[in-house]
């Protein structure tokens, strides 16, 4: 059989092997806990085109209605979670992401040229008076 | 495969798994958000196991729960209209009177059929005789006793409803000039019972506050070294955020951002009042929760008023309920009686922002407050 050279390679699998998955793992685990943030945001910001129309706490309630490029979204934000509850764009694309309630998630419509972007704790204080 | 390898692959295994572990050790910060009083209540622990701030966050929420049902000034989760919830409330104040100690909707109804004395708890004799000097202290501006007039304004419901009140209405309800010292509390038999059928307690000027204390003094009978409760905007402070102290940032009234922070000691309180948080606009004006007791309509020469208070002596109102009782009389007040009402209410750390979005600061607060624009425009006012 061919696989027997394989076998034969596995029996000199040494240390440096054995450091190579080690390090291999580890670039993993990092990578996950750097990227993989599964902290709840805290914050969404409005994006049209490249300009920021609106930063709003997402402790609060309330719908925000953005001019975008094609016409009228309206950004609905409940208890710490924000979505688009309505767009004029034809694919509904953005409507039916839903809500997105983690730093870093974002909901994106193309045609009318709006970003959701949520962020995570804001470093300059711990709650707010409101 | 020789085992020396198989051996070293399992140690291997063994070191990732505590790596795993390690990264997931982060600050010792705790946090939970959950919904009473119809508002968010944000519980941040800070320096505790997680076991132990989750036990300890989770009293302090059934806390509030209960709280909530016995302080709550309308039955709950009913749509309905006015007229039909009254009665129901009458059912239930037969219900308490076999059981013992009433609910504030049972108290209501019995006040508004004028009936004699209800018994009330422990706790509730305690609540109304604290709003009571509260109320007189704030010259009758801070007044939970017109309920029927913030009903009137649609603002006692699940689901709001923008109304605007009938003058013959408000009138009628002014005319019989529902206030606190209506209501006679017997501290020794524990009843209450009101000399007017026009009161109607609406506890929610103090409710919050009240659970923000309550909540203060069971972290620490926990030996919770170091938290921040945040209900519906009001906030107390315990220990701080590490080697930081906590900082709390101040909403600003019309932009999606805070206008300033403020350092939070341990023990004391801030809170906010505001025409943002509930109000309808209706013909351009604006109506906010915020209801002048001496002319029965909302209050539309301001903005928000912040209040920052310390801890407080054991026989006075706490720094919890100070915090959300004293912003109200400052912000009902004319801009100059303001500052008259901060003294009355023994407030010196405070911040007006007027109709115009004009700031005014007293001269401690404005010492502590770092702005988030440093070329904000404000005013000190004089020091009396």
């Amino acid at each position: 059989m061919k696989l027997s050279p394989f076998f034969h390679r596995i029996k000199a699998f040494r240390l440096g092997d054995c450091v190579l998955i080690l390090l291999s793992m580890l670039l993993v685990i990092w990578l996950y806990t750097y990227l993989w943030h599964h902290a709840p945001a805290k914050h969404v910001s409005i994006i049209q085109g490249n300009t920021v129309v609106g930063h709003y706490s997402l402790n609060q309630t309330r719908d925000i209605h953005v001019k975008g490029a094609l016409g009228e979204s309206v950004i609905q934000i409940v208890n710490g979670r924000a979505r688009f509850l309505k767009s004029p764009c034809t694919n509904q694309y953005c409507v039916h992401q839903g809500w997105l309630s983690r730093a870093g998630q974002a909901a994106i419509c193309l045609p009318n040229a709006l970003i959701l972007q949520l962020s995570g704790a804001s470093l300059a204080f711990d709650t707010l008076s409101y | 495969m020789p085992r020396k390898s198989l051996f070293v692959v399992c140690l291997l295994l063994g070191v990732v798994a505590f790596l795993i572990y390690q990264s997931r050790q982060t600050e010792p910060i705790y946090h939970t958000q959950s919904y009473v009083f119809g508002t968010l209540v944000d519980v941040t622990i800070y320096g505790e196991t997680e076991a132990h701030a989750i036990e300890v966050s989770d009293e302090i929420v059934q806390d509030f729960q209960r709280l909530h049902q016995t302080l709550h000034a309308w039955k709950i989760n009913k749509a309905s209209t006015n007229a039909s919830a009254e009665k129901h409330d009458a059912i239930d104040t037969q219900h308490t009177h076999e059981s013992q100690s009433a609910s504030l909707v049972a108290i209501n109804a019995s006040f508004a059929a004028a009936a004699n004395e209800v018994p009330i708890s422990n706790e509730m004799a305690f609540i109304l005789q604290d709003v009571q000097r509260l109320s007189t202290q704030s010259q009758g501006l801070f007044n939970p006793a017109i309920g029927h007039l913030i009903a009137a304004w649609g603002f006692q419901r699940d689901t709001f409803t923008p109304v605007v009140a009938k003058p013959e209405v408000i009138a009628s309800l002014r005319k019989a000039q529902p206030q606190m010292a209506d209501i006679d509390i017997n501290q020794i038999n524990k009843t209450v019972l009101s000399r007017n059928s026009a009161v109607k307690l609406d506890l929610g000027g103090y409710a919050k506050g009240y659970a923000l204390d309550l909540a203060f003094n069971h972290l620490k009978k926990a030996n919770v070294q170091h938290a921040l409760i945040n209900i519906g905007g009001n906030i107390i402070a315990l220990g701080q955020h590490g080697k930081k102290p906590w900082r709390v940032g101040i909403q600003h009234p019309r932009q999606p951002n805070a206008i300033a922070t403020v350092m939070l000691p341990s023990g004391w309180a801030i809170g906010t009042s505001g025409d943002y948080q509930r109000y309808f606009m209706q013909d351009g004006k604006r109506y906010c929760h915020m209801i002048n007791p001496n002319t029965g309509y909302p209050v539309q020469h301001t903005q928000a008023v912040t209040v920052l208070v310390p801890p407080q002596p054991v026989h006075k109102s706490q720094a919890g309920v100070l915090s959300d009782v004293a912003s109200k009389p400052i912000f009902i007040a004319e801009a100059k009686q303001k500052p008259g009402l901060a003294q009355a209410m023994q407030v010196r750390d405070y911040m007006i922002i007027d109709a115009k979005g004009d700031v005014s600061i007293s001269p401690t607060f404005a010492k502590k407050l770092n702005w988030l624009n440093p070329n904000e425009a404000f005013t000190i006012l004089s020091s009396h």
